[in-house]
């Protein structure tokens, strides 16, 4: 009696679930296994092949896709990750004003639709934009050469991800009790010991989270460098659209999907790794 | 307690209902517009003796615009008024959908013999489409005794004549800073281009082919001048492939005299791109659409100094086409307006709104558009490579765009 009643809540549990888990296998599942077989597949025949993953780590072009996407990206990380970590410890430590200010803007890049921003950047920082343009004012022809490189990529590319990064690390600073550190300084640590021992070891978490937010929502940019890049080398989802949109080569984007996704995994695992450490921990 | 396990059960059970629902819809959503279309023979019989004539279009939302004032004007033009009512199903392109002419394709291989097909615009690609999945008897032909007014039209459709109306052109034409090149320096031929590109180096670009029309014709008309027979330009056949080394060759040698920026040689993407570069006057000098720069010129984002001229040989132009289905229901609407968008008034509606090439231009009104005076739509050197053109961008992003 007792045991057909516990089947039945299971069931109830399994149907309650059925919905999401459907949704999930019908949109994410499916497509994900159906394009990792496609990558296997020769475009004619349908034959399994490994072609289509040769072709990108051959062909000298593509391998200088890579390298240049991995490039922006990991620069990316690096400083997105840096600029926001002192601005997070700007804002909860330093007490005034200013840094009130700083910290209800420091969101606003957020609010503004990506395609504006690119515009407004690329208006600024063009060879004949604004930067130039006031440089004229004072006798210099400057110009600053970001427009198609990766220079002005990666600047773009802070806009979007230093607030969010920011807004991480920010969450897991407010996490640390003041009174830990003013215990800390009671005994006599030295600003430099208490961040150190305590600030740093327990906000580094959010920090290498960031970081793997950074890398994941990047390698697969497109409307910064669609509109910001030059012809070549080129970032990999703009190289996944010449495959799909250019050159109709539906196996072969596939496979570079693959190859976006493996590198995206990458960054998956350090996030994932990073969260079963924090049980240790405590 | 036991209702309310009843209620999560039903709950759980609408829920799954919904996603079926939802994925059924959306998945089949674009083929359902096609599968509707065919059996819509009765819409065509409107009331109050009017018959509805519903007009397929598709391309950018510039062509919606137009599309739009002119079913809006054939509605309310005396001549037509009482006999039919003209409905606009558009098509925007590049959403991921079936294209106007695979839904034609499609349903002419599934025999539907009455469709709203009843009126289409075709452009050069979306005929050679056509002509190659399934032959000229898709669209029938028309009947001149009541397109009255295509005899003042002297421009030719890329194929298909008869069957094909060409009701506007557009074409590509060096766009240039009248500010920095003096009207006798402006280059007339193509030889005198790549003159002026060698002697102006950095002051001339060409968006990447692939990603916008005006790259894409700089590049073919580069490559297929190289090439004796004619008959190349309009023919998907890959033995020319063999013939465009030379052509390249030439855009080899052009490129270390493309626009610049950080001491690297930069192709822009798209059509837009270059034309911001020459609008900022970090060039000089590019192929550019006719309708792109007459019409960012009227709204003032382009300077008034940026002028437009041809050489010869020229590069591509393409008039657009109209046409009537084999399968419409109403050829009769079909034909009614195709005659009125060939009227003056209709053209200068496309003259004015969009900075088309009017096919016609007796009474039509160019003011503002002066330039397009100069652009004879019969002379236009129409180009259609068929799936030719995915190995050539191929090949110069392999070959040109790696150059650096």
């Amino acid at each position: 009696m007792n045991k057909a009643k516990e089947r039945n809540r299971m069931l109830i549990g399994y149907a309650l679930a059925l919905p999401a888990f459907l949704t999930v296998m019908l949109t994410v599942a499916y497509p994900i296994v159906s394009n990792v077989i496609m990558s296997f597949q020769d475009e004619g025949t349908g034959a399994f092949t490994l072609d289509n993953y040769k072709y990108f780590f051959t062909t000298p072009a593509q391998l200088k896709n890579i390298g240049f996407t991995l490039y922006i990206v990991v620069m990316t990380v690096v400083l997105a990750v840096v600029i926001a970590y002192l601005l997070a410890l700007y804002l909860r430590f330093i007490k005034s004003p200013i840094s009130k200010a700083i910290g209800t803007l420091y969101l606003l890049p957020r609010f503004i639709p990506g395609l504006v921003a690119v515009y407004a950047m690329i208006t600024i920082i063009r060879d004949s934009g604004v930067i130039n343009r006031i440089s004229l004012l004072f006798g210099y022809d400057f110009k600053p050469a970001l427009m198609y490189h990766a220079s002005g990529m990666i600047m773009m590319n802070l806009w979007f991800n230093i607030p969010f990064a920011a807004l991480m690390i920010t969450a897991g600073l407010g996490a640390i009790p003041d009174s830990v550190i003013e215990s800390a300084r009671d005994v006599g640590a030295s600003k430099l010991r208490v961040f150190r021992s305590i600030i740093l070891p327990l906000s580094v978490k959010d920090v290498v989270i960031a970081g793997t937010f950074v890398f994941m929502s990047n390698v697969g940019s497109f409307t910064t460098p669609y509109l910001m890049g030059g012809n070549s080398p080129k970032m990999l989802a703009i190289a996944l659209f010449d495959q799909f949109n250019k050159y109709l080569n539906y196996n072969r984007a596939a496979a570079l999907s693959v190859i976006m996704f493996l590198i995206c995994s990458v960054s998956a695992g350090v996030y994932i790794y990073t969260n079963l450490k924090e049980n240790e921990w405590e | 307690m036991k209702t309310k396990r009843l209620l999560a059960a039903l709950t759980a059970s609408a829920l799954v209902a919904t996603l079926f629902a939802g994925c059924g819809g959306s998945g089949s959503g674009s083929d359902n517009a096609a599968a509707d279309s065919g059996s819509a023979d009765t819409s065509s019989s409107a009331s109050a003796g009017k018959t509805t004539v519903n007009v397929w279009a598709t391309g950018s939302d510039n062509v919606r615009q137009i599309f739009e004032t002119l079913v809006e004007d054939f509605n309310t033009n005396s001549e037509y008024k009482d006999t039919y009512e003209a409905k606009l199903n558009f098509l925007l392109s590049g959403t991921g959908g079936a294209t106007l002419p695979d839904m034609l394709i499609s349903s002419y291989k599934a025999n539907q013999e009455k469709t709203d097909f009843d009126v289409m615009d075709l452009g050069d690609e979306d005929v050679t489409k056509v002509l190659s999945m399934v032959g000229e008897d898709a669209i029938q032909p028309l009947d001149f005794s009541k397109i009255p007014n295509a005899e003042k039209v002297s421009a030719k459709p890329i194929a298909l004549e008869g069957k094909l109306q060409p009701y506007r052109g557009t074409t590509v034409v060096l766009a240039y800073n009248s500010d920095k090149i003096p009207e006798n320096e402006v280059p007339t031929t193509y030889d005198e281009l790549e003159q002026w590109i060698k002697d102006h180096p950095g002051r001339f670009v060409y968006n990447t082919p692939g990603t916008g029309g005006a790259g894409d014709s700089f590049a073919r008309t580069t490559v297929y001048n190289l090439i004796d027979d004619p008959s190349a330009l309009t023919s998907s056949d890959p033995k020319w492939m063999e013939q465009w080394d030379a052509g390249f060759e030439k855009l080899k040698e052009l490129h270390p005299y493309m626009y610049k920026s950080g001491g690297t040689i930069v192709y822009p993407n798209k059509n837009q791109g270059a034309l911001d570069l020459l609008t900022q006057g970090e060039i000089d000098m590019c192929p550019m659409w006719a309708d792109m720069v007459l019409s960012q010129r009227k709204a003032g984002i382009v300077p008034e100094s940026v002028k437009i001229t041809t050489i010869q040989p020229s590069f591509q132009g393409s008039v657009q086409g109209i046409c009537v289905p084999a399968s419409s229901s109403n050829p009769e609407g079909g034909f009614a307006f195709i005659n009125y968008i060939l009227s003056a008034d209709a053209q200068t509606l496309l003259v004015q709104q969009m900075a088309a090439i009017p096919v016609v231009t007796d009474g039509v009104d160019l003011s503002g558009a002066e330039d397009l005076m100069n652009l004879d739509t019969s002379k236009f050197r129409t180009m259609g490579i068929g799936d030719l053109g995915t190995d050539f961008n191929a090949r110069w992003d392999d070959e040109i765009g790696t150059l650096g």
